[in-house]
């Protein structure tokens, strides 16, 4: 390739990168400037940092509780979404039985319904059952929601591992469930990790409907609690920017963590076979 | 072995507890909606059945008719757009070796961010008198009101949220386009050079036939995640100036629960849930098929 098309690649891509990391960077720093500052000088280095946004939006503006409800809902959705999708999966990649390709079918329908088609008979039923203004009436839905994904990804996964090792195992005498759990699903380790971030983070993201089951505001997760901050007679931009900051942090830290597994889940949750 | 692989007990144990949380959870629940859709409901009243009312009074609603029009614009808007920058970020990406990983994980990034924080964000940098328009203002321009300009077809805010979804989303794209790349055998490139290929058409005549595919997984993505598009809007605009910015999933929010117009609602529902089977069936037949 000649220098002079190598120079403009990178030249595109160096301004593309600047478009995408500028905002973000930006309100990381704003965060830290006062409501007044904010008006007169936006884009220069914080005077000082001002702290009192984040003590404010952590304590007053609740992000401390929406966080704690938010890792709650997240982390019991990932573990039963890990639980009963990967036993799906197991049943359908490697058991013999004859609808199991109907059954993956059912469940891969999932994938094309959006959630607001069920928003409102779920949310009449669950009025009734007190299953709403209820952390678990959202880890119903968003476990319902991610099974899709997870079954998709980890049926791939059980039918890759090689027939031998199923074999000996049934050799030496273990019963179904024990080649489950012993044999099969510590082999799926990489598949679940993955599945997991994914469902991790489309969780934790979630909106709207935290929005619509949720109105106790101890209760709230984070992306809800954060349209608290803005409304119509609202400008307290500072606080809004510190939230802002508080609730795309811990996913910048899991991103440069594991940005290799959640390529890798992303790519192996569209290729299809 | 192939008895205990045919073990009827086990299977049930490991389906039946998906199965049944997916039909309670999923697939009642929709056939319900659909008909909800046929009813007269809401909060106050038990669902009665009243025929095509709903629709009727869907198709003279301007609000609904902005709705779909926004949710139309936006699903070909970001298949086209996400088609078209996906296949360059994800071309230009595996032509170059330094720097590769860190200009993909900075373009992919916003994917995994909240778009509720993202579009408050957004939402402040497009404000009248701040963010994009201080810039502005220092070299003597005055910005427009991104987004609470409302003439033309399209309205301006709609193609300012357009833009900020691309650049939160054409990640996704770029990713599957470059998996997708990578599988490609290189001796495919070596034998069209030899024939005289030039990087550009080996693109257009090795590259592009080969993630054909994946054109159609990626676009039928973008085609359920434009129509179920939400957060964005609600947080940057709220569906306003004057109801002009409102798409099909804002609007059923707002029926549904804030006037609480349960059958309304989902009649609207019902509309997204028949565009997004539509599309995921065209774009099946269009880019699944074998020929090239």
């Amino acid at each position: 390739m000649n220098k002079v098309v190598k120079f403009l690649i990178y030249l595109f891509l160096s301004i593309t990168a600047i478009i995408y990391l500028a905002p973000l960077v930006w309100v990381f720093f704003v965060s830290f400037k006062t409501n007044k500052e904010i008006f007169t000088d936006p884009f220069g280095l914080p005077k000082s940092f001002f702290i009192d946004n984040y003590t404010f939006a952590w304590t007053a503006g609740k992000l401390g509780i929406a966080m704690s409800n938010s890792l709650f809902v997240c982390v019991i959705t990932l573990i039963l979404s890990l639980f009963l999708g990967s036993t799906v999966s197991f049943a359908i990649g490697r058991m013999r039985w004859k609808i199991s390709g109907l059954v993956l079918v059912y469940f891969m329908t999932g994938m094309m319904i959006p959630v607001h088609c069920v928003l409102i008979p779920l949310f009449t039923r669950f009025a009734k059952i007190g299953l709403s203004n209820n952390l678990w009436g959202i880890i119903l839905p968003y476990l319902t929601f991610s099974l899709p994904t997870t079954i998709f990804i980890m049926t791939g996964f059980f039918k890759g591992l090689p027939n031998e090792l199923i074999e000996s195992a049934c050799i030496d005498g273990c019963n179904i469930y024990q080649i489950f759990l012993k044999i099969c699903l510590p082999l799926a380790k990489t598949g679940l990790f993955v599945t997991g971030l994914m469902t991790f983070i489309a969780n934790w993201n979630e909106l709207l409907l935290a929005m619509v089951f949720i109105s106790d505001d101890s209760k709230k997760t984070l992306p809800v609690s954060l349209s608290k901050f803005v409304g119509p007679y609202n400008t307290n931009y500072s606080q809004m920017f510190a939230a802002i900051v508080i609730a795309i942090i811990p996913t910048i830290i899991v991103y440069c963590l594991f940005s290799n597994q959640i390529v890798e889940g992303l790519t192996a949750g569209a290729v299809k076979e | 072995m192939n008895k205990l692989l045919r073990d009827k007990k086990a299977i049930a144990i490991f389906v039946l507890p998906a199965f049944l949380l997916f039909t309670f959870i999923l697939f009642i629940p929709i056939c319900q909606s659909v008909y909800y859709s046929f009813c007269n409901y809401d909060a106050l009243t038990k669902p009665k059945f009243v025929g095509l009312k709903n629709y009727k009074n869907l198709i003279i609603d301007p609000t609904m008719v902005t709705a779909l029009k926004n949710s139309l614009f936006f699903l070909i808007f970001s298949c086209v757009s996400q088609l078209i920058m996906g296949l360059i970020l994800a071309g230009l990406l595996t032509n170059i070796k330094k720097g590769r990983n860190f200009f993909k994980n900075v373009i992919y990034l916003p994917c995994v961010l909240s778009s509720a924080a993202l579009g408050l964000l957004w939402m402040f940098i497009f404000s009248p008198k701040l963010g994009i328009n201080q810039i502005l203002q220092k070299f003597g321009m005055e910005g427009p009101l991104w987004l609470m300009d409302i003439n033309g077809f399209i309205i301006l805010p709609m193609w300012v949220i357009a833009f900020v979804a691309l650049w939160q989303y054409v990640g996704q794209s770029m990713m599957l386009y470059m998996a997708q790349i990578s599988g490609i055998s290189t001796s495919l490139y070596e034998a069209s050079y030899i024939d005289g290929c030039n990087r550009v058409q080996a693109f257009r005549y090795i590259t592009l036939p080969l993630i054909k595919p994946m054109v159609g997984t990626a676009m039928s993505l973008n085609a359920i995640g434009s129509l179920k598009f939400f957060d964005l809007i609600f947080n940057m605009t709220e569906g306003g100036p004057n109801k002009m910015t409102h798409v099909l999933a804002t609007h059923l929010y707002e029926q549904g629960f804030k006037y609480f117009k349960y059958g309304y609602a989902s009649a609207i529902g019902t509309v997204l849930l028949v565009l997004c089977l539509i599309m995921t069936f065209l774009i099946n037949k269009v880019f699944k098929s074998d020929d090239i």
